[in-house]
């Protein structure tokens, strides 16, 4: 195990999973924070507390059943092409700031529903990154985990705050994406056959595949409005006092 | 003269505040003032699913009252009018947009105090807004 440490492969790997935490987590805590602001004050930390936990617990359980579930026929061909997906829709544009139809929980168990329906959907773009990053390796994907669930718990701008400063970021993580769905692909057993005495294939299909997410971002982001407006909330005017009042 | 200053609810943007208060004296006329603060657009795709736009706006919008306040008080006690208006979106952006959209003719912000590792890997709001606006900006140190 200790000579694991020593290779570049295996620090690679942990570098993968950083950014693919760091990307892909981000969501929950806003959600938490914000399903619960509805709750009369005394529920809010109970409910940031149970959905925290809760959402701490399902990711733990989803990341041992995806680990499981890919070692099955053809799921790592459907797992691929969800990673690719999900590293296009990173490169996107934010849609715009439509009127949604969702209502506001105002009780406890109605929030901590929201919490965790909303991280069983929001954990499947990690866990199955985190998955795949990890190339079955338990100890990679508990550390996964582990680097995941301070940011399950804490929100923080630091995120958004550095995709500003470095836009290319985003692509990064597009490309990161690709690749790792990529090297899922390699990895399905239907492919193996192919895959005989062709061992730069297992390079140039990673690549492939993060060109493809890269071009197939680039293509779907220049059909949308390139421009991001800032949205107007608030506009209040405080008058000059007259004379009298003073 | 339209005077845009962008609050964060820092100590900094005070001290843009309080410049302003006591430069008022020595303007001609008293100047149009505004007051900008601007709320990072959390809710990305995925969040939409889940939260309602009005509970979204509801934190926005109490997040940004809260970072005016203080630059507020500042202003209701010199009794000078003002405007104040909170925007969604990336700080620099919104800014240069609203500078433009109400047609401001200078900006002052406080200087930002952070430097080294955080100013080198964050940036700063201030440089961005250089780069993207063609009228004055002041920087208050």
């Amino acid at each position: 195990m200790l000579e694991m440490l020593s290779t570049s492969q295996f620090w690679f790997d942990v570098s993968k999973i950083i950014v693919i935490d760091l990307l892909l987590s981000g969501d929950n805590a806003v959600v938490i924070a914000l399903a619960c602001r509805n709750l009369p004050e005394a529920q809010r930390k109970k409910g940031i507390m149970y959905g925290v936990g809760g959402a701490i617990g399902l990711r733990i359980v989803l990341t041992f059943f995806a680990v499981s579930l890919l070692s099955l026929p053809y799921l790592k061909l459907v797992g691929a092409l969800l990673l690719l997906w999900i590293g296009i829709k990173l490169i996107l544009p934010e849609e715009e700031h439509g009127e949604g139809s969702i209502k506001a929980e105002a009780h406890l168990w109605g929030a901590i529903k929201t919490i965790i329906i909303a991280d069983f959907v929001m954990s499947l773009d990690n866990v199955l990154g985190v998955a795949a990053a990890a190339h079955g390796s338990v100890m990679l994907l508990v550390f996964g985990l582990l680097v995941s669930i301070p940011m399950i718990a804490w929100s923080s701008q630091l995120v958004l705050k550095l995709i500003d400063r470095f836009a290319f970021i985003i692509y990064a993580g597009g490309a990161l994406l690709g690749y790792v769905a990529g090297e899922m692909l390699i990895g399905e057993a239907l492919f193996k056959p192919m895959l005989e005495g062709r061992l730069y294939l297992y390079w140039l299909v990673p690549v492939m595949c993060a060109v493809f997410v890269l071009a197939m971002g680039w293509w779907l982001a220049m059909r949308k409005a390139s421009v991001v407006r800032a949205i107007d909330l608030v506009d209040g005017r405080v008058p000059a006092k007259l004379d009298a009042e003073l | 003269m339209k005077i845009l200053i962008p609050v964060d609810g820092s100590a900094n943007a005070l001290r843009a505040v309080e410049h302003v208060i006591q430069s008022v004296a020595e303007l001609k006329e008293t100047p149009q003032l505004l007051l900008l603060n601007v709320q990072w657009n959390v809710a990305k795709a995925n969040v939409k699913l889940f939260i309602n736009q009005q509970t979204m706006d509801d934190y926005y919008r109490e997040q940004g009252m809260a970072a005016l306040e203080s630059a507020r008080a500042l202003l209701d006690a010199a009794v000078l009018p003002y405007r104040y208006h909170i925007s969604i979106g990336t700080p620099a952006e919104a800014i240069a947009q609203y500078a433009r959209e109400q047609q401001v003719d200078e900006i002052i912000m406080g200087r930002q105090g952070q430097g080294g590792v955080k100013a080198l890997l964050l940036g700063s709001v201030i440089n961005k807004v250089l780069h993207l606006v063609t009228i004055p900006v002041v920087l208050i140190g």
